[in-house]
């Protein structure tokens, strides 16, 4: 299935207010066809309000939400025909997988003989074809969610809708499933709208990522972009994590600038924000090395270990360091020059094109 | 203060209590079963002859059939508007309803015979006094509340995705009311059904008022045989009641279990 089947999804200016308090604050988002979007922010950010908003559940108090160009946002949810996994699955429990997965052919008045053949292919989709006559009860968690999956495909949506679908399962299973339902994107062309908090499975599944805080759209983009090139202190922060470098800027250079912070003059590329003007910059923890005496790089810091820990795939550091305060470093662990231990005098460095300025929006 | 109290006290008290709730039921067994022609215990034997009476008199089987018709219209009435009333509550769920939902209590909180008097009032220029329709529009109406307070009680362990999914899949609200919520709270609504079923077949202070000749239910009929005669007849129709009613009930307990289970 290489055509795309997808539906263009537009958000203009979408507001919702419940009384004084604002949940979406005029949030623009286009949705191309075929496209895997994910909302991604903490709790209360006002990305499932979106969703909801997006399925009928929510009617927004501001603004439009249009299908292939066409103002859908009077009408309710059960006239849009988009495919929704909830939060919890909300599977029907007195109903085996099968019914289920039919329900939306039967409200369709489909015949049964239409409907089992559409069921037993929905099934086969997400492999639970010899599960078809269980309750869902019967059913492990990681199987309920690939029936709720089903179900909100078999009845050929114009949207799939997921509502945070993997934040009930185990860690390990939650990767599978990532894989798996990316993939499933891939097989059924259609264009899919995830909301989800966890960064790591917005970052491996998704087309774009938009990124909202306090009711606000901060920034979408590709994954990629996205953690790359934040905009602001608060998609570093979200999206990964990161060290903030704070100073002034000073003498725009051949490919960026320099920034004076803590009495260092730090190389960095990019735009200078102005001479003088104070600059807020992102550094990833994976960028710092460690650099060993004598050999240099754009910019060398040097410190002790406050601490650290061992994850199997890497050495996470504290470094704290007299004029930049204290920097997080992240070293792969199967190569690394040293043997943490605290108190160990380091040499940090990192080149002029790992740090990237943002605007500072902590409150 | 644990152990203030000899436990053997406080057991004894609980079985007294039990006693007090159940002998007065107990005891009219003998009594039904008495050999003599009199509300009496046995004295030379027992005997069934009472049962016998009733179950053969047009007058008493009348009145059985008639409370049971009665019982089985003002049960449809009281299910039907009080599921729907438990429903649009839950749904709309607004500070108003919850006003809707006490004021639908009332006919449990205010004395039956205040009720019947304000019916007896009211019945009569409508022509509904010593009607069929007048009894279970009462009962009916009065049996409301147990429908709602069941029902209510399931709605509250009901999903509300399971109603957004329903929904958002295409489902009208009679297909979402019929294939998904009904099913659901089913259980509450049965338990509902048999507690509006057991207040219209033992109600006798309304049918007092508002039925005189052409309505005579069974409790009415009890009621009469008191005051005129003390025929031991009443014990056997009391004891068939107090069987039909635990039948209900077990039916009731036996529903639920299935549903936890």
């Amino acid at each position: 299935m290489s055509e795309t089947r997808g539906h263009a999804l537009t958000l203009r200016e979408v507001s919702k207010h419940y009384g004084s308090f604002t949940a979406v604050d005029r949030v623009s988002l286009d949705v191309g066809q075929g496209e895997f979007l994910t909302l991604l922010g903490p709790s209360g950010s006002g990305k499932t309000t979106i969703l909801m908003a997006v399925a009928g559940f929510v009617t927004p108090s501001a603004g439009s939400i249009l299908l292939d160009g066409s103002d859908i946002t009077p009408l309710p949810p059960e006239k849009r025909n988009f495919g929704m996994v909830f939060q919890g699955y909300a599977l029907f429990p007195h109903m085996t997988v099968a019914d289920n997965v039919a329900f939306p052919l039967r409200v369709r008045g489909l015949s049964r003989a239409d409907r089992d053949a559409k069921v037993r292919a929905a099934l086969d989709l997400v492999q639970l074809g010899q599960f078809a006559e269980r309750l869902p009860k019967q059913l492990s968690g990681g199987q309920q969610q690939r029936v709720a999956l089903a179900r909100a495909l078999v009845f050929d949506p114009n949207l799939l809708l997921l509502d945070e679908p993997l934040s009930a399962l185990d860690k390990k299973l939650r990767a599978e499933l990532q894989e798996e339902l990316k993939a499933l994107h891939q097989r059924v062309g259609r264009t899919f709208i995830n909301v989800t908090h966890d960064q790591e499975e917005a970052l491996s599944m998704s087309d774009r990522i938009a990124i909202l805080n306090h009711g606000k759209l901060i920034q979408h983009g590709k994954p990629l972009d996205l953690y790359e090139r934040p905009r602001t202190r608060f998609v570093a922060d979200f999206l990964g994590k990161s060290n903030f470098l704070e100073g002034i800027a000073r003498l725009p250079t051949a490919q960026g600038f320099t920034l004076e912070a803590g009495g260092l003059n730090l190389a960095v590329r990019g735009t200078a924000p102005g001479e003088g003007a104070r600059c807020l910059l992102s550094l990833r923890p994976e960028k710092i090395g460690l650099i060993a005496d004598g050999a240099t790089a754009d910019n060398v810091v040097e410190g002790h270990i406050l601490a650290w820990a061992y994850l199997g795939t890497g050495y996470s550091l504290r470094v704290a360091t007299p004029s930049l305060g204290e920097l997080r470093v992240a070293l792969p662990a199967w190569q690394a020059t040293i043997a943490p231990s605290e108190g160990l005098a380091v040499r940090l460095g990192w080149s002029a094109d790992a740090a990237v300025p943002i605007e500072d929006d902590a409150a | 203060m644990d152990g203030t109290y000899p436990a053997g006290a406080s057991r004894g008290l609980a079985w007294a209590t039990a006693l007090y709730l159940v002998l007065p039921i107990l005891i009219v067994l003998p009594v039904a079963l008495t050999d003599q022609r009199y509300l009496s215990l046995p004295e030379h034997g027992i005997s069934f002859q009472h049962f016998r009476t009733v179950l053969t008199s047009p007058a008493w089987l009348g009145s059985i059939w008639q409370s049971f018709t009665i019982a089985v219209a003002a049960t449809a009435l009281s299910v039907s508007a009080g599921t729907l009333c438990a429903i649009g509550c839950w749904r709309i769920s607004r500070r108003a309803t919850d006003l809707v939902r006490v004021l639908m209590l009332l006919p449990l909180i205010i004395p039956s015979i205040v009720y019947a008097i304000g019916l007896y009032r009211y019945f009569g220029p409508l022509g509904l006094l010593d009607r069929f329709l007048g009894v279970v529009i009462a009962h009916g109406v009065t049996g409301i509340p147990y429908v709602i307070i069941t029902v209510s009680t399931a709605l509250a362990a009901f999903d509300p995705r399971l109603e957004q999914a329903a929904r958002g899949m295409g489902a009208s609200l009679s297909q979402t009311l019929r294939w998904v919520i009904l099913p659901r709270i089913a259980p509450g609504i049965f338990s509902g059904a048999i507690f509006a079923f057991i207040h219209s077949w033992d109600e006798l202070v309304m049918v007092l008022f508002i039925a005189s000749r052409d309505v005579f239910t069974l409790p009415r009929r009890i009621w009469d045989g008191i005051n005129e005669n003390l025929d031991p007849a009443m014990a056997a129709v009391a004891v068939l009641l107090i069987f039909f009613t635990l039948l209900l009930l077990l039916a009731d307990r036996a529903l639920r279990r299935r549903n936890e289970g």
